[in-house]
């Protein structure tokens, strides 16, 4: 006899947290690429190198994302804008491995060497977008914490101590507008 | 990392390599089979003219006799940098001849040339921009069946093609899994004719990519094996195969040890002796064997300087000992003093290959000039192999390693 079994379909529970907190980065990091390009004069410079409507993204798959894009002289934070093709898109390939990221529990060059994310889109751009995300973190985080975050940390000056203030506050007026 | 003795487990690793490996005499006549496996009956050979004219085709247009596959057409006119316009001619004369895969013979130009029409093929479009960069591919491709005539690139292996746009003025770089042949075969008889500073060259490049995976970040068990491999077979064979080219053995010995290296490079990744070596070629066309060759001790030391940021780099420099130089040297020489004496090693290696073929062993050897050093840096620093070196490498950094090298 064969055995009767009801057999139904599962859906995986929703990581709820680690999406917020993720989504929470996201808006931290596009908010401070776009302050950076503004008060970094390194920034600037390499974002300038760019073509004109140069897009780059950073999503996590079937997750949270966020879209940069450069236009008219701006490079403008769009939040979770869908977009058919990025030039650069910095993807991770599940959730958990971005939230072990995002707090610090596994180091970005880490994550790089693990294969956890990888790039789609223009290979030539890639190290420029790299060292702009490196100069972004070294604003949006204190040193102690930023190592984790990134291969070598410059020194603190006055001006990044000033260009951090600046950018906290333009995150601030972000969320609330 | 976890170490026991030489292996090491990272906390996370990702090997993948679909390719199957055909090794050793008469394995050219293995091809047909495999094709019709695949249910290819009419492939196109894509090769160029040094390649044609040293009568390495007739080996394998010979492998097909006695069977019912027939060659679609043999394009012999690949130029040495690879472009999208030989890419689009190919493919019109792949469909006008009615062809079902691809059979590249040669080095890196012939091999990427054949990646970018089985894109173009494939996805039926004559616009490679569209399919530039990382991951772009989605469609799987046609059958597609790589013989290296050089020991060196490994690109029998690698998913990556680098083919110019001279309209547009760029170098496009696709990588993708789907980019893998089939199967890569290796064959004695198509590496024989090749002069011996070429296979010094081609050899050295290996080296490098055996080296630099065996150090690189993306280093796992699986890359260990391969590398150390490499490392052993190029160590024993590469001054035979330039001393006594006739030799099919020695010949095997480096045909494997290539696409060995290619494996493990292709996914432990390489750093700034690639990086540099890119942009050596880039700036100043000296050929990337030789450009590693002359980078690898270089890029070395310049990690050994900054071993107070990457300790494990250092380690995995002394471990190198084993394998560049064998367990004899290694168990002889002090730790403290081993990973200077992999330096020593490799110069060793290619100080004897000048002496025997004239490969330059400093950057103004090849041809570089020393107003071209800036430049070389400033271009390295833009090259997608330093996003997994251990350390961060400013200008200043990278513009040393050069003057080193100079």
């Amino acid at each position: 006899m064969i055995a009767t079994k009801k057999y139904e379909e599962i859906v995986p529970k929703k990581k709820w947290f680690e999406t917020l907190v993720t989504r929470v980065f996201f808006f931290f990091i596009g908010m401070g690429m776009q302050t950076a390009y503004r008060i970094d004069p390194d920034v600037k410079k390499e974002v300038d190198s760019w073509p004109e409507t140069f897009s780059f993204r950073m999503a996590v798959i079937g997750g949270p994302s966020m879209l940069m894009l450069k236009k008219e002289g701006s490079f403008q934070y769009l939040g979770e804008k869908e977009v058919f093709y990025a030039d650069v898109e910095l993807v991770w390939k599940n959730i958990t491995f971005a939230y072990l990221v995002m707090t610090g529990r596994i180091s970005v060059p880490n994550a790089v060497y693990h294969n956890r994310q990888f790039v789609r889109g223009s290979l030539i751009y890639t190290m420029s977008v790299i060292r702009v995300l490196n100069v972004v973190q070294t604003l949006l985080l204190p040193n102690v914490i930023a190592r984790f975050y990134i291969k070598e940390v410059p020194k603190l000056t006055f001006k990044k101590l000033v260009n951090r203030v600046i950018t906290y506050v333009n995150i601030g007026y972000g969320a609330i507008k | 990392m976890f170490f026991n003795k030489n292996v090491v487990i990272p906390e996370y690793y990702e090997f993948f390599n679909s390719v199957k490996v055909i090794s050793g005499y008469k394995a050219l006549e293995t091809i047909p089979f495999e094709l019709s496996r695949l249910g290819a009956k009419r492939p196109i050979i894509i090769t160029d003219k040094g390649v044609a004219q040293a009568g390495l085709i007739k080996h394998v247009v010979d492998s097909f006799g006695g069977t019912d596959t027939v060659i679609g057409a043999v394009f012999d006119e690949t130029p040495q940098d690879s472009s999208n316009v030989v890419v689009n001619q190919i493919a019109e004369i792949y469909r006008a001849q009615k062809c079902d895969s691809i059979i590249a013979v040669g080095g890196g130009s012939a091999i990427d040339t054949a990646k970018g029409v089985n894109i173009v093929i494939t996805e039926d479009s004559d616009d490679l921009l569209k399919f530039m960069g990382n991951y772009r591919l989605n469609k799987p491709m046609k059958p597609f069946v790589v013989i290296p005539t050089t020991a060196g690139t490994g690109s029998e292996v690698t998913m990556v093609a680098v083919i110019a746009n001279p309209e547009k003025n760029v170098k496009m770089v696709f990588t993708s899994e789907l980019l893998l042949p089939k199967f890569a075969v290796l064959d004695p008889r198509m590496t024989m004719s090749m002069p011996p500073k070429i296979t010094a060259a081609t050899g050295m490049d290996a080296f490098t990519h055996a080296v630099e995976a065996f150090i690189g970040t993306q280093k796992n068990p699986i890359s260990d094996a391969f590398a150390a491999a490499a490392m052993e077979l190029i160590r024993n064979n590469i001054i035979k195969a330039v001393t006594d080219g006739g030799n099919q053995d020695v010949r095997l010995a480096m045909a494997n040890a290539a696409l060995l290296a290619g494996l493990a490079f292709s996914n432990s990744m390489v750093g700034i002796v690639h990086a540099a070596a890119h942009a050596t070629g880039g700036v100043c066309h000296v050929p990337h064997g030789i450009a590693n060759s002359i980078l690898l001790p270089y890029g070395l030391e310049f990690y050994i300087g900054k071993s107070g940021k990457s300790p494990k780099t250092k380690e995995y420099i002394e471990m190198l000992l084993m394998h560049v130089a064998g367990p004899e040297i290694y168990v002889q020489t002090p730790p403290a003093e081993r990973a200077a004496k992999s330096i020593a090693t490799i110069k060793n290696i290619t100080s004897e290959l000048k002496k025997l073929c004239g490969l330059p062993v400093r950057l103004s050897e090849a041809g570089v000039t020393e107003d071209k050093l800036e430049s070389i840096a400033k271009t390295a620093l833009n090259d997608g192999a330093l996003s997994f070196s251990p350390v961060e490498v400013s200008f200043e950094e990278a513009l040393g390693v050069l003057k080193a090298a100079y």
